[in-house]
């Protein structure tokens, strides 16, 4: 679908050239030409869904669709700031729309009340990329499957108290270019200098090389047998974010939601049972995940949803324009330590 | 047992609700600081900016919408922030930093500082008062997809300007005036130029061949010889070149041919210059009228990123020659103009200009797009860096503020054991 928009209309208008002026010099027009000319379908409008409407939004994307069946409650909107305050037992993107458009008239935005597991496979086809936020992990399973295969861009990402993720799958071939600058060869004739001539890099003169990358399913990412001789090697690199996702991931699925700070008793008993239980059927030692974690796995920190809204933003801006290596293909973050960790797995 | 409110401590939760910062500008940082601020349950902020919106700031700053291009960023940035947290106490100055009434006493009422410049002198300024006023800074910036973060603590850290920083790169005379081997060097010479016709005339900004060049000189003699001779010679030194223009009426083709002719066939009889380097070649204003418009007009392009051919550069450079003219006469007396990137005819002056030259030396021309980038030293800029530091901002925020904390438990905690221990 992206290489349709070579079709679309190749002129930007004097509105958006002064616009988006500051990012056209950042990543060019080309780049800015496709972000025009793509669709994105964004699930869940809580914190870190707020963060990557407003930056696809300000990127300029042709259409966002937000897609949210739930209310507003006081804890859902605790780090959204698209959401009016007296909005409560609202629906989420109905809530979210208004400010959303505010952001970039230039954009079309729409909100979808419906629940994303009632959803047709037909209607993920009409985008060129799917961000799924608070979603079960089979619905993500499932979509990623359906979306990949057919040039789809698919990202995933949650923010957990101080902790979140964003994971990516492009395809089995993710063609895109990188701006490298040019070397100039001594034999040629130097256009733009005149000095003596010796080779040398030109800093005015750049060359766009092309790339491809190829992702894996999040199935594969995440059915990883660690109890193999080759995968146990990579346990001590690995960070513990990864196993603590497939806990919340798993909790999820069991209580319908997230942890919440209303019931942190029960909810931190529960979470330390799951943390038991997953890992010993992953084949790793429960110690991966001390029993403190619980603790700062609570609601969204805004901070956090600032950080993973933002990486997650720019990968898929970079996705979707075809240019910039992409992270490969999980993004790991630790609002406590304030570490950031790019990390392939892989079970193949 | 923890006791949360949302996602902290409610220790931390507190501490955050209670405290008082201030947010130093309100951009493209400012913008996504303030946000998180909130929504992190901070409540007590104090913003300064001395901006005005700009509608090039609309692709990052997402506090302002285009209905407020003109007004000031940090007035109409608590007001947006007010609408989706209304309960949050926000003081906006729509001044500068610098200003002496933003005194030690000011930056004392704070427990925490937070800058989001995009210049050093600010940066300088607030380090020094955060020192001062014994107040934790927190640093950072942006550029394009990088950006940083750093906390100062007197006593603790280093501060700002304890590591020397990169001064902005400046260019020899001899390289502007004579010998200019890059684009920059040509962009550098026209908007000197701008500034010795128009506006305010500054000796380190000469635009004239270079006579005292040392590297023209055969003989190392000649270099002193040369400068005094340039002096009682007067041609060049003595009459300022805005006397000279203005006693042209700013023709524009005598300008022209001054500039693009006179000076370069002047600067080759520099004959030593010329012999490991590829010798400039002078224009002719007659022979750019016979040159046509370039026939490849090219629509994917932006009207702004079109390279004309140096008919076209010529022709831009009379025209806005003439328009700055008039804006100088409509000024008055003694008038000066003040070079701005988005004041049309100005940028279009020293697209043009710079062009002549860089054909004139044999370089490949640039677009006015280019030129406004370098001319104007601007820096690309996008949301999601922005979000991604003041999402690291905050965070740092939150480890100085329950260190804090920590440092109380700890004086409390010492407080109780003594007395049992002298027993």
């Amino acid at each position: 679908m992206i290489d349709m928009i070579e079709k679309e209309e190749n002129i930007i208008s004097e509105e958006e050239a002064a616009q988006y002026d500051r990012q056209i010099r950042l990543w060019g027009l080309d780049a800015q030409k496709r972000l025009r000319g793509s669709r994105v379908l964004l699930v869940g409008l809580r914190g870190l869904g707020a963060e990557v409407a407003k930056n696809l939004i300000l990127a300029g994307v042709k259409g966002l669709t937000l897609l949210d069946h739930e209310q507003v409650t006081e804890e859902s909107r605790r780090a959204q700031f698209l959401i009016p305050v007296d909005a409560n037992g609202q629906n989420h993107a109905q809530a979210s729309l208004e400010r959303a458009q505010f952001l970039n008239p230039m954009v079309e935005v729409k909100a979808d009340t419906d629940q994303v597991e009632s959803k047709s496979d037909d209607f993920f086809l009409q985008f060129d990329a799917v961000c799924l936020t608070g979603c079960s992990k089979d619905l993500m399973m499932h979509v990623d499957q359906l979306c990949a295969s057919k040039n789809i861009k698919v990202f995933c990402g949650d923010v957990f108290g101080y902790h979140g993720y964003m994971f990516s799958d492009l395809g089995q071939e993710h063609h895109y270019v990188e701006e490298k600058p040019k070397i100039v060869k001594p034999s040629e004739e130097t256009n733009d200098g005149p000095e003596v001539k010796k080779p040398k890099i030109d800093p005015n003169e750049t060359t766009m090389v092309k790339r491809t990358a190829s992702f894996c399913s999040l199935k594969e990412a995440l059915e990883i047998d660690w109890t193999s001789e080759e995968v146990k090697g990579r346990l001590k690199r690995t960070p513990s974010d990864y196993f603590l996702l497939q806990v919340l991931l798993k909790f999820r699925t069991d209580k319908g939601r997230n942890p919440d700070p209303a019931s942190y008793a029960e909810d931190s008993q529960l979470l330390l049972q799951i943390r038991d239980d997953v890992l010993e059927a992953l084949g790793v030692n429960a110690d991966l995940l001390p029993d403190s974690f619980v603790s700062y796995c609570f609601s969204e920190m805004a901070p956090v949803c600032a950080v993973v809204g933002g990486v997650l933003g720019q990968e898929i801006v970079k996705a979707l324009s075809q240019r910039d290596a992409p992270h490969r293909n999980f993004f790991f973050f630790d609002g406590l330590k304030g570490s950031g960790v790019v990390d392939y797995f892989c079970a193949k | 047992m923890v006791q949360l409110v949302g996602p902290l401590s409610k220790e931390l939760a507190d501490s955050v609700s209670s405290c008082k910062i201030l947010v130093v500008g309100a951009g493209g940082i400012g913008c996504e600081l303030l946000k998180n601020l909130v929504l992190t349950g901070f409540k007590n902020i104090e913003v300064i900016d001395l901006d005005t919106i700009d509608v090039s700031n609309l692709n990052r700053q997402f506090l302002f919408q285009k209905k407020h291009v003109g007004k000031s960023k940090a007035q109409v940035a608590k007001e947006s922030v007010l609408r989706f947290c209304p309960s949050a106490n926000i003081t906006a100055y729509h001044d500068s930093i610098m200003n002496p009434d933003y005194n030690v006493e000011f930056f004392r009422s704070f427990q925490l500082v937070m800058n989001a410049l995009d210049n050093r002198a600010a940066r300088n300024h607030v380090n020094r008062m955060c020192l001062a006023a014994d107040i934790p800074l927190i640093e950072s910036g942006t550029a394009g997809y990088l950006g940083q973060v750093t906390v100062i603590k007197k006593g603790v850290t280093e501060c700002y300007e304890c590591q020397p920083k990169p001064t902005q790169k400046t260019f020899p005379g001899c390289t502007i005036r004579n010998t200019p081997s890059e684009p920059i060097h040509c962009i550098v010479w026209a908007k000197y130029l701008f500034n010795q016709l128009f506006g305010e005339e500054d000796a380190d900004q000469e635009v004239s061949p270079d006579t005292a060049d040392p590297e023209a000189a055969w003989n190392p003699e000649d270099t002193a010889a040369r400068a005094t001779a340039s002096d009682q010679d007067g041609d060049i030194k003595r009459v300022s070149t805005k006397d000279w223009a203005r006693s042209t009426g700013y023709d524009p083709v005598k300008l022209f041919n001054k500039l693009f002719k006179d000076d370069i066939m002047y600067l080759l009889t520099m004959d030593k210059l010329w012999k490991k380097r590829k010798a400039p070649v002078p224009l002719d204003w007659a022979e750019m009228l016979q040159l046509g418009e370039d026939p490849r007009t090219r629509n994917s392009r932006l009207k702004d990123q079109q390279v004309l051919n140096v008919g076209g550069y010529s022709r831009l450079f009379q025209h806005s020659v003439e328009t700055l003219r008039s804006q100088l006469a409509d000024k008055g007396d003694g008038a000066e103009l003040v070079w701005d990137k988005d004041d049309p005819p100005a940028m279009d002056f020293v697209t043009a200009a710079a062009n002549l030259r860089m054909h004139i030396f044999s370089m490949n021309m640039k677009s006015r797009f280019d030129v406004k980038s370098m001319a104007g030293n601007i820096i690309p800029a996008i949301a999601t860096t922005n979000a991604v530091i003041a999402g690291l901002i905050v965070l740092e925020a939150l480890k100085v503020l329950n260190s804090d904390i920590q440092q109380c438990r700890t004086v409390r905690e010492k407080h109780i054991k003594a007395p049992v221990k002298s027993h």
